[in-house]
C-alpha cells in the first residue's frame, strides 16, 4: 500500500495504523471470512484489523487501536470497494469491459459458474467461439499500476487488435484473445497435437507475463486456459484460472506463469484437510528437517520437473551428475525413500508438495 | 549511456526474517561490464531484478545516471533485459519480436526498421527475420533475444544467465560474441552468472556474492590473486584453491607452516606480516592454487624449504594439462595442476614443491585473508 494512502487512512481514522502481512489461516482463525475483500474488518484484541489486500495464503492488513462501530466498518468497506478512476471510464470500450467484468465478479461471488452472459452486456456480441483466456494478477502499489488504456494498448499490440481486456477484481484482468493465434504461431505444423497446443499456450502466457512485468514491474502472475466459448463458460474459466494461480502460488513459490493442466495433483492435495496432511507428512518423513534444506528441495523440484532424468537434472542444476547422485543417495539414506524408483518418487513428490504448504509458514 | 549506483540497498521479502540482499553498495561506471557471480540463492538475480524494476527495493537508493529510480517503472528506466528464459513471443516472427518494444513506444516505422535491420546485421540474423521462434535453434533464439534488447539502445543492459540454456560449445562462442558486442556498443552492462569462468572471461569487474552480501568487488586479476576471504578464494578458480588447516610455528628465525604431511617455510615478507598480526603459534588455513604446486625438478631443487611428499590417488589428463589428486596432505585431497606431458601416474609417491610466494593464509575464525586484511 502506498504511504500516501496509509496516511489518508490514518487521517480518516484519526489514529495510527500499522501495516502487516498475516497468513490467511490466522485471519480465518480470528473469525474472518475466507478469501476476504479489501476493506473487510475484524475486531481483534486491542483494536480492529482492516484487510488491504488478500493474495492467496497471505493477507496484507492494517491494525489500528480503534474499536470501530458496525456502521464505521461498513463505510470503510464501501470506501475500499470504490475503484480509482471508475467513475470516469475513459472510453466506451472500457465502460463495456468493466460492465462485463462486474457481471463475472458477481456471478463468481454467487457461485453461478455456468451462467450465460445476458443480453444486456454489450460485449456479448464480441465474445465468439474460440477465444484464449488469460488471467493476469498484478501485485503493485496503485500508483505503479497501469491504467486500463495503457494495458489495453500493450495487450492489443502484443496479441491482436481484437483482443479484449476485462477488468475483474482489483489488480486482476481477464484477457480474451482470438484462438487463430494458435494457428498463426503454429504455422509450420498444420496438425498441432494437444500437447503442442498447450506448449504454445504456455509460451504465449510467458511472453505476455514477460511483456507486462517488463513494462510495469512488480509481482505479476499469469494463467492461461485452453480456448473456450466465452458466452457459455466465461465465469467457470475465470474460476479455474483463479484457482490455478492460487494453487501455483501456494505450491510453487517463485513461479509466476501457471498452467491449469499442470496443477491437477496440487488441486487434489489442496482438498485434503490440513490435519490429515500434517499427519501424513509427519508419518512419512523419517527426518522432519529433511525438507528444511533448500538444496534438497531445489534438487527434488528439478529432478521431478525433468521427469526424474538424472543427466538432464544435473544439467539444469549446473552440477556434476555424480554430485546429483550423491544428493539423491543422501535423501535415500535419510528419508528411506529412493526417488529413482517410481513408487518412492510418487511418495516424495506428494510429500514435497504437502510439506511446502504444511511447514512453510 | 550511464552508470548505475546502489546505495545501502536491501531486499526483504514479506514473511521472511532474513534479507535476501543486505546493504548492497556499488558504483558501476558508465560503459563498464560488471558481472555478479555467486552460488544459487546468493542474491545476485534479486539484485539485478531490483535494478530492472521487477522487484521493489525494500531499503536504500538506486541511481541510473544521476536519477533515483526506486519508484520508476521498468519501461521508464531506459534499460533492456536479456534473461535466462528468454521468452520470445511465439506468435511473432523475428522482425516483429525485435520491433515490438519500439512499436509499443510509438517509434516511427522507418526508425524501427532501421534499428531492427542494423541489430540483425550486427548479430548476423538478417536471414532469419521472417522466421517464427519455433523454427530457430537455441543459439539463434538467444541472438534474437539479444537483438530485442539492442534495438532499444538503452543506457544499461541487464543480463541474467543469458547463456545457460545453450550447450557448452555455443556458450563459449556466444560468450565471446557478447563481450565483443558490448565493447562495440559502449554501453554499461550488468551480467549475472553462476559460472565463474564466464565471470572471469567477460567482466571488467566482478562482484562475488554470498548470502545476500558482497564478498568482494574487483577485477578478475585481483579476485584471483588477492581474494579477501576463504569463500572468494574457493569460488574463483577451477579446480578450486586447495585449503590445508595447520599451525604456524617459529623455527630457527623462520616461520613454518605445519600440517599433516606438510612442513614448509613461509617466505620472509609474508612471515613478518604473520608475526606482526600475532598468528605465530595459531591454527590457520593455508590456501594453495593447483598451479602453485610444482613437479618440475628445477623448481623443486630451487625450493628446498617448500617440498612436500604425497601419493597420487587419481590423475586426470586433459592433454595440455593434468590434474593430480594427492593424498597424505591434510584431511582432503589436494589437487595439483601439472603439464599434460607429465609422466606421473596413479599410485606413485611423488616429491613436489609449493610456490610459497603465492600461498594465502586465512584466519581460521574470521576466514579473512591475513595478507589482504587491513
Amino acid at each position: 500500500m502506498q504511504n500516501s494512502k496509509l496516511q489518508q487512512l490514518e487521517s480518516l481514522l484519526g489514529a495510527a495504523v500499522e501495516l502487516r502481512t498475516v497468513p490467511a489461516s490466522e485471519w480465518e482463525k480470528a473469525g474472518g471470512t475466507p478469501d476476504p475483500e479489501a476493506g473487510e474488518t475484524l475486531p481483534v484484541p486491542g483494536g480492529t484489523r482492516i484487510v488491504i489486500r488478500a493474495s492467496g495464503t497471505e493477507i496484507q492488513v492494517c491494525d489500528t487501536e480503534l474499536a470501530l462501530t458496525e456502521l464505521e466498518r461498513k463505510m470503510l468497506h464501501l470506501l475500499f470497494q470504490q475503484k480509482p478512476g471508475r467513475a470516469a471510464a475513459a472510453t466506451d470500450m472500457e465502460r463495456q469491459a468493466r460492465k462485463l467484468g462486474d457481471w463475472i465478479v458477481q456471478c463468481s461471488a454467487n457461485g453461478e459458474w455456468r451462467a450465460e452472459i445476458p443480453d444486456r452486456i454489450e460485449l456479448r456480441s464480441r465474445l465468439f467461439d474460440g477465444m484464449i483466456p488469460f488471467l493476469l494478477l498484478r501485485e503493485q502499489a496503485d500508483d505503479k499500476e497501469p491504467s486500463y488504456g495503457d494495458l489495453e494498448k500493450a495487450v492489443r499490440s502484443f496479441i491482436t487488435e481484437d483482443t479484449l481486456l476485462i477488468p475483474l477484481r482489483e489488480h486482476e484482468w481477464l484477457i480474451l484473445a482470438p484462438d487463430r493465434l494458435l494457428a498463426e504461431t503454429d504455422a509450420l505444423e498444420e496438425d498441432g497435437e494437444s500437447g503442442e497446443e498447450k506448449a504454445i499456450l504456455a509460451s504465449l502466457a510467458s511472453g505476455l507475463h514477460q511483456m507486462v512485468s517488463g513494462e510495469w514491474g512488480g509481482e505479476c502472475h499469469a494463467a492461461v486456459g485452453e480456448p473456450i466459448d466465452p458466452s457459455e463458460s466465461i465465469v467457470h474459466t475465470v474460476y479455474i484460472l483463479r484457482e490455478t494461480i492460487q494453487l501455483g502460488r501456494k505450491f510453487h513459490v517463485g513461479m509466476q506463469v501457471h498452467l491449469p493442466w499442470l496443477v491437477h495433483l496440487e488441486r487434489l492435495l489442496n482438498g485434503i484437510p490440513e490435519s490429515v496432511r500434517n499427519r501424513f507428512v509427519e508419518e512419512m518423513v523419517g527426518r522432519p528437517d529433511l525438507f528444511n534444506d533448500p538444496e534438497t528441495v531445489s534438487t527434488l523440484d528439478a529432478f521431478f520437473s525433468m521427469d526424474c532424468n538424472v543427466s538432464e537434472t544435473a544439467k539444469k542444476l549446473f552440477i556434476h551428475r555424480n554430485t546429483l547422485l550423491y544428493r539423491l543417495d543422501k535423501i535415500k539414506q535419510e528419508a528411506g525413500l529412493d526417488v529413482r524408483s517410481f513408487n518412492d518418487a510418487v511418495l516424495v513428490r506428494i510429500l514435497l508438495l504437502l510439506y511446502k504448504v504444511t511447514k512453510r509458514k | 549511456m550511464a552508470g548505475v549506483r546502489l546505495e545501502h540497498v536491501f531486499k526483504k521479502y514479506p514473511g521472511s526474517d532474513k534479507a535476501s540482499v543486505t546493504d548492497f553498495n556499488l558504483d558501476i561506471q558508465d560503459k563498464e561490464f560488471l558481472v555478479l557471480v555467486g552460488p544459487s540463492g546468493c542474491g545476485k538475480s534479486t539484485t539485478l531484478r531490483m535494478i530492472a524494476g521487477l522487484e521493489e527495493i525494500s531499503e536504500g537508493k538506486l541511481y541510473i545516471g544521476d536519477r533515483v529510480v526506486n519508484d520508476v517503472a521498468p519501461k521508464d528506466r531506459d534499460i533492456a533485459m536479456v534473461f535466462q528464459s528468454y521468452a520470445l513471443y511465439p506468435h511473432m516472427n523475428v522482425y516483429q519480436n525485435m520491433a515490438f518494444g519500439l512499436k509499443l513506444r510509438k517509434f516511427r516505422k522507418d526508425e524501427i526498421d532501421r534499428r531492427v535491420r542494423e541489430a540483425a546485421r550486427t548479430l548476423e540474423i538478417e536471414h532469419l527475420l521472417d522466421r517464427k521462434p519455433k523454427a530457430l535453434s537455441g543459439g539463434q533464439r538467444q541472438r534474437v533475444a539479444l537483438g530485442r534488447a539492442i534495438v532499444r539502445e538503452p543506457q544499461v543492459f541487464l543480463m541474467d544467465e543469458p547463456l545457460s540454456n545453450l550447450d557448452a560449445k555455443l556458450r563459449t562462442q556466444m560468450r565471446a560474441n557478447i563481450s565483443k558486442l558490448m565493447k562495440r556498443l559502449e554501453t554499461t552492462c550488468i551480467y549475472v552468472t553462476h559460472d565463474q569462468t564466464e565471470a572471469m572471461t567477460m567482466g571488467d569487474r566482478i562482484v562475488v556474492m554470498k548470502d545476500g552480501l558482497i564478498q568482494q568487488a574487483a577485477t578478475p586479476e585481483v579476485l584471483y590473486n588477492h581474494p579477501v576471504n576463504l569463500f572468494v578464494a574457493g569460488f574463483i578458480g577451477a579446480p578450486a584453491m586447495n585449503f590445508l588447516t595447520g599451525q604456524l610455528v617459529e623455527d630457527g628465525g623462520s616461520v613454518r607452516f605445519r600440517a599433516t604431511g606438510i612442513n614448509v617455510e613461509v617466505p620472509q615478507g609474508k612471515a613478518s606480516v604473520l608475526r606482526s598480526k600475532g598468528y605465530i603459534g595459531r591454527e590457520v588455513i593455508m590456501g594453495v592454487r593447483p598451479e602453485d604446486i610444482h613437479e618440475e625438478p628445477v623448481f623443486i631443487e630451487a625450493s628446498p624449504n617448500s617440498i612436500i611428499n604425497a601419493s597420487i590417488e587419481v590423475t586426470e589428463n586433459l592433454g595440455h594439462e593434468a590434474f593430480l589428486y594427492l593424498t597424505g596432505l591434510g584431511k582432503d585431497n589436494v589437487i595439483a595442476r601439472v603439464d599434460g606431458r607429465s609422466t606421473l601416474r596413479e599410485g606413485q609417491n611423488v616429491k613436489l614443491a609449493l610456490d610459497m610466494n603465492k600461498v594465502h593464509i586465512f584466519d581460521k575464525d574470521t576466514e579473512l585473508n591475513v595478507f589482504e586484511a587491513e
